[in-house]
């Protein structure tokens, strides 16, 4: 891996949003260990985008709006009554989503093609069990740290764990069973400062991500990306 | 027919609040971005079994784009400025204010400053970091190549950054 000796500026914006692939990240990261000017350059954009999302308007009014367009129509062709869904209209009944076919750049890709490989492969767990010490044991036997968490409960079972390749690195696989979808969840070390559950699309496959104390964690799976982002709030708080 | 309106929900749905994000973006006025809103639905509508590209949401974002500008013109307002050109001619501001800086604003500076940056880098913003599209995505949205997308966003970061450390000045 070489390190970048000049500053990474298009590169910066790029990692800030997760464009990069997993080795140039890596390559920006090992920059930024050296780097107070470009991390602080980072920072600052990160605190904007702190502000940007917390003055994030609601828009239920969307869904009316589209509602309208398609039930009116249905009725003045039809003109069949239909269920008035009053209240439940902002509920999550509305927002449930279907992943919908897409490509997205960088690391979610990378992630998502992996579980899918896994999946396809019938092979996504090299160690089956359901002890979260045995999965802990086995993964620091495979040399490999950070990890991500094992304690299920509450409808979340543990499967086991694996070993996966990622930008030429080895990653450790957490393998969860949620009713009937299962989740892999990665974990690697990153200069990241804490991050909530953000939820995205990959293709057939919801993504979402958080990093806390220094790990960065992603999670795949194909239930929706509300579900998701719920999910990995629970399994992000089993470990503080 | 009952059939289109259900799936056309299902297509539509989930990217029905980034539409009217967007719209709220470039047209600025509540009751217009309703307005186009509805049109980009009813045009989306019409034409959503034809679709057959990579990403719907770019797509109907592209919609509810053209939909706006076409209220621009017949407000009789010119369509945004190209900020490439009048921004290129702008020296590089050199290193950003400090991060502790912007913890200093609130929900309200922020969207003051928001609308007052050029249409088009209000409009980058708010697709990378509220609607968080990818890079592609917005390249589809916007009509311009990925590497457009990269620059303007990155001189729209500068030039906000740069709006609130100046507003934040003046108010002390």
């Amino acid at each position: 891996m070489n390190a970048l000796n000049e500053h990474p500026r298009g590169a910066l914006h790029a990692h800030l949003d997760s464009e990069l692939s997993l080795e140039g990240s890596l390559e920006v990261e090992h920059h930024l260990s050296d780097c107070a000017s470009c991390r602080r350059e980072l920072d600052t954009y990160r605190a904007l985008r702190q502000l940007l999302q917390s003055a994030k308007a609601t828009t239920s009014e969307a869904e009316l709006t589209l509602l309208r367009v398609t039930r009116t129509a249905h009725l003045r062709h039809r003109q069949r009554k239909f269920l008035v869904m009053g209240g439940a209209m902002a509920a999550a009944a509305l927002l449930a989503l279907v992943p919908i076919p897409g490509r997205t750049s960088g690391i979610a890709n990378e992630v998502a093609s992996a579980h899918a490989r896994a999946m396809e492969a019938g092979r996504t767990e090299e160690l089956a069990s359901k002890d979260p010490a045995a999965v802990e044991r086995w993964l620091s036997t495979q040399s490999l740290e950070p990890v991500p968490p094992t304690e299920g409960g509450n409808g979340i079972a543990l499967r086991g764990a694996r070993v996966e390749s990622l930008g030429g690195r080895r990653v450790a696989t957490v393998v969860y069973q949620v009713g009937s979808h299962v989740v892999d969840v990665f974990a690697w070390r990153s200069a990241e400062a804490d991050v909530e559950p953000r939820p995205t699309v990959a293709g057939h496959w919801t993504v979402c991500r958080w990093a806390h104390r220094g790990v960065a964690y992603w999670m795949v799976s194909d239930m929706g990306t509300e579900e998701l982002e719920v999910l990995a709030g629970l399994i992000r708080n089993r470990r503080t | 027919m009952v059939d289109d309106s259900r799936e056309f929900e299902r297509f539509a749905r989930p990217h029905a609040a980034a539409a009217l994000r967007l719209a709220r973006t470039l047209v600025t006025n509540e009751a217009d971005a309703r307005d186009v809103l509805q049109d980009s639905f009813l045009r989306a509508f019409r034409h959503f079994r034809g679709f057959s590209g990579e990403s719907p949401r770019a797509w109907l974002l592209s919609i509810v784009r053209n939909v706006s500008f076409t209220l621009w013109r017949k407000q009789r307002r010119s369509e945004p400025d190209e900020p490439e050109t009048v921004l290129e001619a702008e020296p590089d501001p050199g290193p950003s204010p400090e991060a502790g800086l912007l913890e200093a604003c609130d929900a309200e500076l922020v969207q003051e400053a928001l609308r007052q940056l050029p249409t088009l880098h209000r409009e980058v913003l708010v697709l990378r970091e509220i609607e968080e599209c990818s890079y592609r995505e917005m390249a589809s949205v916007l009509g311009v190549p990925i590497g457009t997308v990269m620059s303007r966003l990155s001189r729209a970061r500068a030039q906000l950054v740069r709006k609130l450390a100046g507003d934040l000045r003046s108010r002390m």
